[in-house]
């Protein structure tokens, strides 16, 4: 549990740190160079999806590990 | 720190993969000019740049036609992205198609293929009037870190860093997959079997991110969702094959059975994935639309591509860790149902 | 195990004789097959429709055809076959039956198909490189099959599971073969065709090799 968590911080870190450098419309460049085209939508629209699937993944596996926790062998 | 440090590893290499090729801005590039074609005379051309410095960073401009040079008169820079210019075209251009070159302090030259449509072709510039100009060379500027800029992909090209290493993870899970199916057929024992389900389930996750990034890129790239290039229908069987897998375990109740047939399964599957990947694209190179097939030019013949790798290597490493990872956990906690039910079943 | 091979081989034949409405079974098949494409479309002249509807027909008279040879023997005879005979010679003569069967059954289904459907296509073809094409597909088909249709049968669920677990595998195959016999189709030249032919017979040896070894861990127990 406690690595799973460890990977959904880390993750979650690594996008908003990502998401909050993309948003900052500081200088012409990064206009420029994010929205412009309209071909970067394809790459944060994979990182999503990406992200998504591992989330789905992680809920999936949590769901497992709690009710093996919850199954208390009989002794 | 023995069990743990590459998963660390590779979560940092990931963290720096999605900051470095998310904010490192693509090198300046040419991308439309009006107008379209040139006849002798003068005439007023306006070019549209991306990421370009116009304003601070021109040192000159000119027409160039079957290694004959027109320069520019004058121009102007209207803002970073956009200048104007002014040409006086003499008579005689012999190719069909000019290119157009600005020659910058920053970046160095930069070329915008084909540019004009020449109208009232000749046998090439008198070579009394040709060569108005020989600009001066600069000294090579230090440039600063970007990423190419290549026709159609643009800005996607970061999705190098996302979708591919998504093939390079599934391959290497299913290579893990493959390890513990041939232990399973050797030994025969049940933690091999759950082994390899938990690779094969972790491997197929990944395949199917991987179609889905490659099908969203195709869409903004080529222009569609899909097409019968040879990696795609290669990967989309790849993953109807893992999936014809857990039909097969589905269908089988008795657990040692099922080991078996399951594990040859895999190992046929395996071995005909390599040869879709690695061997078929080859063979069908002619409808690939992929960088390397088909007269594409691959992506380690592009002019900055040691910058690419920088990003793509450790993105690789990072992608195949956290797949690895995620294959560690599902087989643990495979394991641990199994040790649950043992004793629940006594 | 030579000799092995060759009992093995003639008791297929026997087998198949024995069951005389098998024989008959694949080729009304591919008849009645053909026959319903005729009714559909009467006669074809555009190459790539008349040549991906031969390679469709031919792939499902494949799966028609191979899913019944590990599912025809009962319990008592697959004993009795295991205590003689090593499972190596039994893989390699059942894959051997089955690629001259497919090769057979592709012949009649081509003939079937010029008669019914239209050879005006092939006035501009390279006949020779056509017809090895098919023929290699075919046998390429069998070959790639046989394995899985005895894991198909082993799990013991139906008829399928062989498509399930076998399209995806001769899926790829069937692209480059039916490449091959389009451009046989436009008369093109060997050297331009022959790369598909070497990947073809490469494709063939590996899955001859795989079945060869793995086979053994199949048939135990």
């Amino acid at each position: 549990m406690r690595t799973i968590v460890r990977t959904l911080t880390f993750l979650t870190a690594a996008l908003a740190g990502a998401a909050t450098f993309a948003q900052d419309p500081q200088q012409g460049w990064l206009v420029n160079t994010l929205y412009q085209s309209g071909k970067i939508n394809a790459v944060v629209a994979g990182v999503a999806v990406i992200l998504a699937g591992l989330a789905v993944w992680l809920f999936i596996m949590d769901n497992r590990m709690r009710k093996l926790e919850q199954e208390q062998p009989r002794k | 720190m023995k069990y743990w440090w590459w998963k660390v590893l590779s979560v940092v290499l990931l963290l720096g993969v999605v900051i470095v090729g998310l904010r490192t801005p693509l090198s300046p590039a040419l991308i439309a000019c009006t107008p379209d074609r040139v006849a002798p005379g003068p005439v007023t051309v306006t070019l549209a740049g991306y990421n370009t410095h116009f304003t601070d960073a021109v040192i000159a401009l000119w027409i160039e036609n079957s290694g004959q040079r027109v320069c520019a008169t004058s121009f102007k820079a209207l803002s970073n992205d956009r200048i104007e210019m002014q040409f006086t075209v003499p008579p005689g251009l012999r190719n069909e198609f000019c290119d157009l070159w600005v020659r910058t302090r920053t970046h160095g030259d930069l070329r915008y293929r084909d540019a004009f449509y020449t109208v009232e072709r000749g046998q090439g510039l008198d070579p009394a009037t040709a060569s108005t100009c020989e600009p001066a060379d600069v000294a090579a500027a230090s440039t600063p870190f970007t990423l190419p800029n290549r026709n159609i992909l643009n800005e996607s090209i970061r999705n190098l860093f996302f979708h591919v290493p998504m093939w390079f993870a599934m391959v290497a899970l299913m290579s893990i997959g493959v390890w513990k199916s041939i232990r399973v057929l050797q030994l025969g024992k049940a933690r091999y079997d759950r082994e390899a389900l938990a690779a094969v389930q972790v491997g197929l996750l990944f395949g199917l991110f991987g179609l889905v990034t490659g099908s969203l890129w195709a869409r903004v790239t080529w222009g569609t969702w899909w097409t019968t290039d040879a990696k795609l229908n290669g990967a989309a069987v790849a993953v109807l094959m893992y999936l014809a897998y857990l039909v097969l375990r589905g269908s089988v109740p008795e657990p040692a059975k099922r080991a078996r047939l399951a594990a040859i399964y895999s190992i046929f599957a395996f071995v005909f994935m390599l040869l879709f990947f690695f061997v078929l694209p080859r063979l069908n190179a002619v409808d690939s639309l992929h960088p390397g097939n088909g007269g594409n030019p691959a992506f380690n013949t592009y002019d900055l591509d040691s910058r690419l790798r920088m990003i793509f290597y450790p993105a690789c490493i990072g992608w195949i860790g956290l797949s690895v990872w995620m294959y560690d956990l599902r087989k643990r906690m495979a394991h641990l149902e199994n040790t649950r039910q043992h004793a629940n079943d006594r | 195990m030579n000799s092995e091979f060759v009992q093995l081989l003639r008791l297929e034949w026997r087998l198949d004789r024995r069951q005389k409405h098998a024989l008959g079974s694949m080729a009304l098949y591919v008849l009645s097959t053909v026959y319903t494409c005729y009714l559909g479309v009467k006669q074809l002249t555009a190459v790539p429709v008349w040549n991906a509807l031969f390679w469709i027909i031919l792939l499902f008279a494949a799966f028609n055809a191979l899913q019944r040879t590990f599912q025809r023997e009962d319990g008592g005879r697959q004993l009795y076959l295991h205590t003689l005979a090593h499972p190596r010679s039994v893989i390699l003569a059942r894959t051997t039956y089955n690629a001259v069967t497919m090769a057979v059954l592709s012949m009649i289904s081509l003939a079937a198909y010029v008669l019914f459907i239209g050879d005006r296509v092939l006035e501009e073809a390279n006949v020779g490189m056509f017809v090895l094409a098919v023929v290699l597909g075919a046998v390429g088909f069998a070959l790639a099959l046989t394995l899985i249709a005895a894991i198909a049968a082993r799990a013991g669920s139906g008829l399928g599971l062989m498509a399930i677990l076998g399209l995806p595998i001769v899926l790829p195959m069937l692209l480059a073969v039916m490449r091959a016999s389009k451009l046989a189709l436009d008369g093109v030249a060997w050297s331009v065709t022959s790369k598909y032919f070497i990947g073809l017979l490469a494709i063939n040896a590996l899955a001859v090799a795989l079945a060869a070894i793995l086979f053994p861990y199949l048939w135990r127990d």
